[in-house]
């Protein structure tokens, strides 16, 4: 299978497997089909704050209350929401589910020069926060969530999926 | 204008089970009158952010309030959560949002004169807003009054957002940055929820 995005209903029933309660997104247009089919499904809220560091730190709290919140931004908004996800996530050791849309990374594969930076430091950034990450790049890597789901759980600490396509319907 | 400590002795003394959030000098004082299970410390969560978990807060635990103490520069470093709080804050949360319209943490620097708190989150959508459609907007300027409304405040539906004008004469205890990870854990023993290692 060419590597050309994932489904959005099949992320969406993913992730309704896996228990989520609450999707707190900023939208981007690679993100938009994922979005809406959120927006239309009764089972998980749909919260839209107004920036990153917002999300991670109402997703901090809905943890906190006992919910099961994924953070769904892009990688320019994680590059902004750093305190947040350090004083929200590492340092408390909040589970935080992180979904990352990987700006750049579409151009970067095709060899378009120049490289969007957004692209460059979104993998060094995340490992530099110590955040195991997980590709999510068509339906075959949606095994990916649930990786991403356990291994939050099992170590009380943030981890993420980063997308480099746009979802498809 | 309200001295803050008498402010703190009001919820305290009116409080039962609601959770307080709390961030800045609310963390160093507040605990001079309370040592309830479900106070959290914020300091150091992150800068700006104590709205936005007490937001998050309240929308997973809508059997009980969610209290928040909320500084004025602390707004200032995340403006656009107030039209967060206008869409979605649940009635459960009362934001006592404390203006004394300095940095006060950091040695008191002043913000501009000009910012008015009341248009801003009014034109943020809080009046008549948050998730209920209830939302509120109100100036309390005296402790009497403060004294007054609280009942109110803690059992009429919102989401309320109090600005209280605050002066300070008492004792602020030293900034202490404690275990992060453990006040988590505490306040969700606190909510009788799992605690992760």
């Amino acid at each position: 299978m060419s590597k050309n995005g994932a489904s959005a209903s099949k992320t969406l029933a993913a992730l309704k497997s896996l228990g989520f309660t609450h999707v707190l997104a900023i939208p981007d247009s690679e993100s938009a089909l994922l979005y809406t089919a959120i927006e239309k499904d009764p089972d998980i809220d749909l919260i839209l704050p107004t920036r990153e560091g917002e999300s991670i730190a109402i997703a901090a709290g809905l943890w906190t209350g006992g919910r099961k919140p994924l953070v769904l931004i892009q990688n320019t908004g994680f590059m902004e929401a750093g305190d947040a996800l350090r004083g929200c996530g590492l340092g408390p050791r909040v589970p935080l589910r992180l979904m990352v849309g990987w700006r750049g990374y579409g151009g970067a594969m095709a060899g378009k020069k120049p490289t969007d930076s957004a692209y460059t430091y979104t993998e060094p950034l995340l490992k530099a926060w110590g955040i195991p990450t997980w590709h999510l790049m068509c339906d075959d890597d949606l095994p990916a969530i649930e990786q991403m789901d356990r291994t939050a759980e099992e170590t009380s600490l943030p981890a993420a999926v980063i997308t480099g396509y746009a979802f498809t319907e | 204008m309200i001295e803050r400590m008498d402010l703190f002795r009001a919820v305290h003394a009116r409080r039962t089970d609601e959770i307080a959030v709390l961030t800045m000098a609310a963390t160093l004082q507040y605990p001079l009158v309370s040592d309830h299970e479900l106070d959290f410390d914020f300091l150091a969560f992150g800068m700006g952010h104590a709205g936005d978990f007490a937001l998050g807060l309240a929308l997973a635990r809508p059997e009980r309030k969610t209290i928040v103490f909320k500084g004025d520069g602390g707004q200032l470093m995340s403006l656009g959560s107030l039209v967060t709080l206008g869409r979605y804050a649940p009635g459960n949360l009362l934001v006592l949002f404390l203006e004394n319209r300095v940095y006060e943490q950091t040695g008191s620097q002043p913000f501009s004169d000009r910012v008015d708190f009341d248009t801003l989150a009014r034109g943020a959508g809080i009046q008549g807003g948050g998730a209920t459609g209830k939302g509120k907007i109100e100036r309390i300027e005296t402790i009497e009054t403060f004294e007054e409304a609280l009942h109110r405040l803690l059992t009429e539906e919102g989401p309320h957002f109090v600005i209280c004008p605050v002066e300070n004469y008492e004792h602020v205890p030293p900034t202490s940055h404690t275990d992060h990870a453990g006040r988590i854990r505490n306040l969700r023993k606190g909510l009788g929820l799992p605690v992760p290692n």
